[in-house]
């Protein structure tokens, strides 16, 4: 018989929880590496400028504060206009599709699943493939259309996707869920690939939207994207505990009180809008989404309260990271965002996650 | 008292149980017993309403169905058979999450008296040496104690136990059925488990259901429902023989 009326009323005085209490010092570090890694970003490049330079420019910038002497306009334009754009951009990107990953791998209660599962990516590139094929153009909204019907058709998907599971499945079961996103994936590449090989000439453009890419995207694109970062992530945010209950499965998490359809729905919505964003701004880069949550789990446990702060943290710094290393590995030509994620990632992610596992 | 009327419920709109009633009161363990696939768990699912059901299911004179989720929860826990765990959750989180029901506000963490809940259920299943400890490093007994605690942290009116004592050495079980028989006649508290070694049902429980087929058999005292005959029908072997033989080879 366990002592269980023996045991002295201890009380846990602690005035936060644990793990929690440890990782505040951690998330600090990490807000100054990610500043770091920001000014690293913009400053590194065909002409590299120094981070105290950089700073006066920003400085410059937004409140008017005279420039330090030896900037010159031409530095300030690259900066300003190309560099500084481009890493935020990357940084909004990055964040985004791992926040988004480490939501549906509990929503869904499955370490493989990731947002490209549940069919975003492929609904965007069918609507891009057709948007390059028919050479339409939205009026007024010039070299916009393209994240615009991007980010459209991939939310259109995941909506098409959930509405199917809901009527198949009233219970919106996980699998389900995985096997509808499966067959629309499927049917929509099949799609874009018949409509590839009927007009061959496009079929480069096409490809090199896929691929993912950061470059020539302005101040418009960082625009568009902080919108519907800051309403994904402060969804998601909301539903920390949920996602926690759901990683458990959808029967504990219904029976310790959660309503999982109504919750299942809404941040499958919110991780929808995060990564229909992210694809619509750079294309279809794979793998953070994947990987960035399993490394902050493995890192910092599993509770979403930490696990979404610093995903947007490693996801947005990864990938300004691996942005870096694209365009300055062979200058002055650049390599795809989409392979380097993989071809850095994968190795740092199997050292980290098997090196602890010995 | 947790009482069952004229309840049917099953899957894709084919009832697995049919026409069940019950009452289970305060102070006891209720078993349901019967052979595989009879709709044991079935029925547990339709109380903790994971599964629509038709008939009523009234708790304290209130019909569960007016209950939001939430409500229910602070109401009856439910114990589920173990599922593989994929996220890096410790002891601590994992009970702690029992207490979601009582959190107010969206981004509120668990109050001084929710964790003294936490820490007690902890305690109350031998657990607290190794409450920072990750639930992927467990053995199947420790997880299935994690649960146990998590559904105490609830602190229900009514536990559900699906087959509580799964992965349990025999000291463990006994232990974990004495502490729950305790629970509930000193909080005076419903148990209702499905269970499937005989002898524990016979040894802990003050009333049993027996299944067949999806409709009851028997209910009432173990004496009452444990009748040779009966015991044959349902699961095709003399079970009163079988366990004398077994006892035989004791001595």
């Amino acid at each position: 018989m366990y002592n269980y009326k023996e045991t002295p009323q201890t009380t846990y005085n602690n005035k936060k929880e644990p793990r929690i209490n440890q990782n505040n010092k951690a998330i600090l570090l990490l807000i100054l590496l990610t500043f770091l890694i920001i000014c690293l970003g913009t400053s590194i490049g065909g002409a590299n400028t120094s981070i105290k330079d950089i700073l006066s420019i920003i400085v410059y910038k937004i409140l008017a504060i005279p420039l330090s002497k030896g900037i010159d306009n031409n530095d300030v334009a690259i900066i300003w206009n190309l560099r500084l754009p481009r890493v935020l951009l990357a940084f909004i990107v990055g964040g985004s599709l791992s926040v988004s990953g480490a939501v549906v791998q509990s929503v869904l209660k499955n370490p493989l699943a990731s947002p490209y599962t549940l069919g975003v990516s492929s609904g965007a590139s069918l609507g891009i493939g057709l948007l390059i094929v028919s050479g339409f153009s939205i009026p007024f909204m010039g070299k916009l259309t393209m994240p615009i019907v991007g980010f459209l058709c991939g939310i259109v998907t995941i909506f098409a996707i959930v509405k199917f599971t809901s009527i198949v499945d009233k219970g919106m079961s996980n699998t389900t869920i995985i096997l509808s996103g499966m067959v629309f994936s499927l049917f929509f590449n099949a799609i874009l690939t018949t409509i590839t090989a009927l007009y061959s000439e496009d079929i480069k453009s096409i490809v090199l939207w896929q691929m993912g890419s950061f470059s020539m995207k302005g101040w418009s694109y960082v625009k568009i994207g902080i919108p519907f970062f800051i309403i994904g992530i402060t969804g998601v945010i909301f539903y920390c505990k949920e996602m926690d209950i759901l990683s458990f499965g959808e029967e504990q998490a219904k029976s310790v009180g959660v309503d999982t359809s109504r919750i299942k729905r809404n941040l499958l919505v919110f991780s929808a809008i995060l990564t229909g964003s992210a694809v619509a701004l750079s294309g279809t880069i794979g793998f953070v989404d994947l990987i960035v949550p399993h490394l902050v789990r493995r890192m910092f446990g599993a509770k979403h309260k930490i696990v979404i702060p610093i995903c947007i943290i490693f996801g947005g710094c990864f990938m300004v990271i691996t942005d870096l290393v694209a365009r300055t590995i062979i200058v002055p030509s650049e390599l795809p965002v989409g392979a380097i994620t993989a071809l850095i990632g994968a190795p740092f992610f199997a050292y980290i996650y098997f090196k602890k596992s010995k | 008292m947790l009482e069952l009327k004229n309840v049917s419920c099953g899957y894709d709109k084919v009832d697995v149980v049919r026409d069940i009633t019950f009452e289970a009161r305060r102070g006891e363990i209720l078993c349901i017993v019967g052979p595989n696939g009879c709709g044991k768990s079935t029925l547990l699912k339709a109380i903790g309403k994971l599964i629509e059901y038709s008939g009523n299911i009234v708790l304290d004179s209130i019909n569960i169905e007016n209950f939001n989720r939430k409500e229910l929860a602070k109401n009856i826990a439910l114990m589920t058979q173990t599922n593989n765990i994929y996220f890096p959750y410790t002891v601590y989180e994992t009970v702690s999450l029992g207490r979601y029901a009582y959190l107010k506000g969206v981004l509120s963490s668990l109050s001084k008296d929710d964790r003294n809940i936490v820490i007690e259920a902890i305690k109350s299943v031998g657990l607290f040496e190794l409450k920072d400890k990750q639930i992927s490093e467990l053995s199947g007994g420790q997880l299935q104690r994690v649960f146990l605690a998590r559904a105490f942290a609830q602190n229900p009116e009514v536990i559900l136990l699906d087959e509580p004592t799964n992965h349990l050495d025999l000291k463990c079980q006994v232990e974990i059925l004495e502490y729950l028989s305790c629970w509930a006649k000193e909080n005076n508290k419903i148990v209702i488990g499905v269970l499937h070694d005989l002898n524990l049902v016979n040894l802990f429980s003050e009333k049993i259901v027996m299944l067949s087929q999806g409709e009851i058999i028997g209910k009432g005292t173990p004496k009452e429902v444990f009748l040779e005959e009966d015991l044959e029908t349902v699961y095709k072997i003399n079970v009163k023989k079988f366990m004398l033989k077994a006892l035989k080879k004791w001595e």
